[in-house]
C-alpha cells in the first residue's frame, strides 16, 4: 500500500531528481505537447468561444460564496433518496467513517476509482490498518500501486512509468508472460481487476461535481472503473471535497464541458454517472448503500481568506499541469502531496502548512501559462504572490512568522542606496572597482557573486555594473542632443 | 447523534468562514428556480418543434461524432433489421472469457419487440431478460435472485439496452435507472448494444438537462439515482499514452437507431 506522506520540504532534492530523468523529461514533454496545444485548441473551439471559461468561473464563484445552502440541499435530497451523508471537519474524521462502515459490514476487499481527496485524506493506509485490501482500478493508479508509489499527475497518474517497468512490473505480480505491448498489458489489468470489482464488498470513488438542485453527485472515466466500483459492491463511499457543487443543472453542463476539456481535451469523458442514492426497490444491481463524504480538511480557511478562497473554484482538471514549464521539468513528485504543478503550488501550501510548502511557490516561474489554461480562468499567478508575500511579511492567521534577517536587511540597504542619488552612485563606483575580482562568461556577465549573494548566480549569470553608469550615459546624451 | 454535532459544526465553520451568522440557515433566495429560464424554454420549445427532417440531419451528426470514438452506429429500417443486426453481431463476434455464447438484455418492450428469443432459441444460445427484482421476495430471496441475475450479465458476452436518449453533438447514450434495467448490462459484457428509438435523439446536454429538470414528461423521473452517459466502448491511455479500447467496461459499442 502506497503510504501518503506530506513531503513538500524535500521539493528541491525531489526536482532535482526529476530534472535528471531523462524518461520523466521526455514524457512529461510528450504530454505536454499533446495536451498543453490541444487544450487551448479545445477551448477556441466552444460554440460559446473561449469566454466560457470566465462564465464559468462565476458560476464557481457563487456556488462557492452560497456553499453552505448547496451541501444542505445536496445533503436532504441524497437523504431523501435512501443515502446518507457525513460532513468531515478533518481528514481523520473523513478517514473513520469510511472505516466505521468496513468494520461494521466487514469489508475485506473495496475497489477505489481515481480520487486525489482520498489521496489528500490518506484513505488507503487508513483503511488497510483495519485489515481492508483496497485496490486502485483506474489503470495508472493500479500500476503505481502495484509499484509502491503515488500518482505523479492528476489526470495520468503513471505518466512517469515507461512500458518496460510496467511489463516488468505485471509479469512480477499478475504472472503473465513478459509484455511491452500497451493492449495485451490493458487486457491483463481488465482480467485481474474485474475479479476485484465482482468480489469487492466496498466501492470507493471521488466526485468530480456535485449538483445541488437535482441531489447528486458525478464521476467521470474513460476506463469505466468508476460505474464497475459505484455498481458493483454492496456499499459505495463517495469522497467530495466540500466546493465541488454547483447549484443547478444548467450550470453543472457547462462545468462538465470544461472539465473534460480542460482534462484530457475530450468533449465529454467515455462515463458521466449522476448518482443520487442507492439501488431502489426491484433493482437487481447497485449499492443498498450509498454514503457520501463532504471533506472539509482546511478547506473553510481558504473559504475564509479573501486572497485563496478563488482557489476553491477549482475542478481538479489539471490542465494547469499540462502547460506549465516547472511542472515539465521537474514531475509530480516533487511537489510531495496529492496535488502537483500548479495548483499543488497554491493549495498543498494552503492545506499543508504554508512555511513547509514554501518552496513548491516559490518554484513557480508566474509566467502565467497556469491561469490561461486553467478551464474555471483562475488566477494562480496571483495567488502565488499572495503565498510569497505571506512568506516575506509573516501572517499570524496563517500560522508563518516574517521571513528571516538577511533578506529583509539586504532589501532595506537597497532602500536605503536607491533613496540617495548620490551615495547610490558612489556604491556604483565601488561596485565596479570590486567586481574586477569576480569571475566572468565569455559575454562579460558574472559568473559567481560572492556569499551571501551566492545562491543567485547558482544557476544564472549576474549582469556587471556598467563602466558607465546609465544616469551619467543620459545627461551627456541629453546635453548632445541639445547641441545638435 | 454523533453525526448530527460534527455536522452542526462543519455548517458553523462553513457560514464563519462565508462571513455569516454561524447558526441560522441562509434561505435558497434565486439559486433553484421553480420557472425555466428564457434560455431554457428556447430550448424546450426548439425540441418540441423538431421537424422529421431536423432529426435526421441530427443521424449524421451523431455518426461523426461517433467515429472518432470507436462508437458505431447504424440507422435501421425497421425492428426486424434491428433484429437480423443483433443476431448478426452474434455469429460474428465470440466471448471475450471464453465459455458458450450468452446475451443479456433489459426487459423493455423495445428489445422484447425485437423477436430476439424465437431465432437465438433455435441456435441453443440462452438470452437473459433482466426481470425486476419481486417485491414480494423476502431479503435472502431477494439477494439469492440479484445474485443470480449478475452472474448471468456476466456470463453474457453482449448485453442490450435500450437508451432513454442519445446526444447527437458527443455521441452520447443517456440511460436512466430502472427496475429490470440494471446498469450492469452496459458494464459487464464485452459488447454494448444500445437501442436507440430515432425521436429520442437530442442535439446535446443543454436540450437534455432542459427536458429533465422541466418537461412533465420527464421531470418526475429526473435523473433518477443513477443516470448514466455512455460515449463510445471503455478506453484508457494510461501507458506511455497509447489509446487501449477495452479497460474495465465493454470494448466494443454498437448504437442500432430503430423508428419510433
Amino acid at each position: 500500500m502506497s503510504a501518503i506522506r506530506i513531503r513538500t520540504e524535500r521539493y528541491v532534492e525531489e526536482a532535482r531528481r526529476g530534472i535528471a530523468d531523462p524518461v520523466l523529461r521526455r514524457a512529461l514533454s510528450g504530454l505536454q505537447e499533446r495536451f498543453g496545444r490541444g487544450t487551448a485548441e479545445a477551448y477556441r473551439r466552444l460554440p460559446e468561444g473561449p469566454g466560457l471559461r470566465q462564465t464559468a468561473h462565476a458560476i464557481r464563484e457563487k456556488a462557492i460564496a452560497h456553499l453552505d445552502i448547496l451541501l444542505e440541499r445536496l445533503a436532504r435530497r441524497i437523504r431523501e433518496n435512501g443515502g446518507e451523508v457525513f460532513f468531515a471537519a478533518t481528514a481523520e474524521e473523513a478517514v473513520g467513517y469510511c472505516a466505521g462502515i468496513a468494520r461494521r459490514l466487514g469489508v475485506k476487499l473495496a475497489v477505489k476509482g481515481k480520487s486525489m481527496v482520498t489521496e489528500e485524506i490518506a484513505l488507503n493506509p487508513a483503511l488497510a490498518a483495519h485489515g481492508v485490501e483496497v485496490v486502485e482500478t483506474d489503470l495508472g493508479e493500479y500500476i503505481i500501486q502495484l509499484a509502491g508509489e503515488t500518482p505523479s499527475h492528476i489526470i495520468a497518474p503513471a505518466i512517469h512509468k515507461t512500458r518496460n517497468e510496467i511489463a516488468d512490473l505485471f509479469a512480477q505480480h499478475l504472472g503473465i508472460p513478459r509484455t511491452t505491448d500497451p493492449p495485451r498489458l490493458t487486457h491483463a489489468a481488465r482480467r485481474a481487476l474485474r475479479e476485484k470489482f465482482l468480489a469487492a464488498d466496498m466501492g470507493i470513488s471521488g466526485v468530480n461535481l456535485a449538483c445541488a438542485e437535482t441531489g447528486h453527485i458525478s464521476t467521470v472515466s474513460n476506463e469505466g472503473n468508476i460505474r464497475m466500483a459505484t455498481t458493483l459492491p454492496r456499499v459505495h463511499v463517495a469522497f467530495m471535497g466540500m466546493e465541488r457543487i454547483v447549484a443547478r443543472l444548467d450550470e453543472y453542463e457547462i462545468i462538465l464541458r470544461l472539465l473534460c476539456r480542460g482534462a484530457s481535451v475530450q468533449d465529454i469523458g467515455t462515463y458521466v454517472s449522476f448518482i443520487g442514492g442507492p439501488r431502489r426497490p426491484g433493482e437487481s444491481d447497485g449499492p443498498e448503500e450509498f454514503h457520501l463524504v463532504v471533506v472539509d480538511n482546511g478547506r473553510s480557511r481558504m473559504l475564509a481568506d479573501p486572497r485563496f478562497r478563488e482557489m476553491l473554484c477549482c475542478i481538479r482538471c489539471a490542465a494547469c499541469l499540462n502547460v506549465c514549464p516547472v511542472y515539465g521539468r521537474i514531475g509530480g513528485h516533487a511537489y510531495g502531496f496529492a496535488y502537483s504543478g500548479p495548483v499543488g503550488a497554491v493549495v498543498t501550501p494552503l492545506l499543508t502548512g504554508i512555511r513547509r510548502g514554501r518552496d513548491l511557490c516559490l518554484g513557480e516561474t508566474l509566467c502565467g501559462a497556469c491561469k490561461d489554461a486553467c478551464s474555471m480562468d483562475i488566477d494562480l499567478p496571483r495567488m502565488l504572490l499572495e503565498l510569497r508575500a505571506i512568506l516575506a511579511e509573516g501572517d499570524p492567521g496563517w500560522g508563518v512568522e516574517p521571513s528571516g534577517g538577511l533578506e529583509r536587511q539586504a532589501w532595506k540597504l537597497w532602500e536605503g542606496l536607491v533613496s540617495r542619488p548620490a551615495l547610490y552612485e558612489r556604491a556604483l563606483q565601488a561596485g565596479a572597482v570590486l567586481q574586477r575580482l569576480l569571475p566572468r562568461t565569455p559575454a562579460g556577465w558574472i559568473r559567481r557573486l560572492p556569499p551571501p549573494f551566492s545562491g543567485w548566480t547558482k544557476s544564472r549569470d549576474f549582469p556587471p555594473v556598467a563602466a558607465e553608469p546609465f544616469r551619467r550615459r543620459f545627461a551627456k546624451r541629453r546635453k548632445e542632443a541639445d547641441r545638435g | 447523534m454523533a453525526e448530527h454535532r460534527e455536522e452542526t459544526l462543519f455548517f458553523q465553520t462553513l457560514r464563519r468562514a462565508l462571513g455569516h451568522p454561524p447558526n441560522a440557515a441562509r434561505p435558497a433566495g434565486d439559486l433553484f428556480p421553480a420557472e425555466p429560464s428564457a434560455e431554457e424554454r428556447r430550448l424546450l420549445a426548439l425540441v418540441s418543434g423538431r421537424s422529421e427532417q431536423e432529426r435526421e440531419e441530427f443521424v449524421s451528426r451523431l455518426a461523426a461524432a461517433a467515429r472518432p470514438l470507436h462508437l458505431e452506429v447504424q440507422a435501421l429500417e425497421d425492428l426486424a433489421a434491428a433484429r437480423d443486426a443483433v443476431l448478426r453481431l452474434v455469429a460474428e463476434k465470440s466471448p471475450e472469457w471464453g465459455g458458450e455464447k450468452q446475451l443479456v438484455a433489459w426487459s423493455h418492450p423495445l428489445i422484447e419487440s425485437l423477436g430476439l428469443a424465437e431465432p437465438l432459441a433455435r441456435q441453443g444460445i440462452p438470452l437473459h431478460l433482466t426481470r425486476p427484482v419481486d417485491s414480494a421476495l423476502d431479503a435472502a430471496a431477494a439477494d439469492e435472485e440479484r445474485r443470480r441475475q449478475r452472474s448471468r450479465i456476466a456470463a453474457s458476452f453482449i448485453g442490450i439496452t435500450a437508451a432513454d436518449f442519445c446526444l447527437a453533438e458527443t455521441a452520447t447514450v443517456v440511460l436512466r435507472n430502472r427496475p429490470g434495467e440494471p446498469r450492469s448490462v452496459a458494464l459487464l459484457p464485452s459488447i454494448h448494444v444500445a437501442l436507440v428509438p430515432r425521436s429520442r435523439i437530442l442535439a446535446d446536454m443543454k436540450e437534455l438537462f432542459a427536458l429533465l429538470r422541466w418537461e412533465e414528461r420527464f421531470r418526475t423521473e429526473g435523473l433518477s439515482n443513477y443516470l448514466s452517459f455512455i460515449s463510445g466502448p471503455s478506453k484508457t491511455a494510461d501507458i506511455e499514452a497509447t489509446m487501449v479500447h477495452g479497460a474495465h467496461g465493454p470494448r466494443e459499442m454498437v448504437v442500432f437507431l430503430v423508428p419510433g
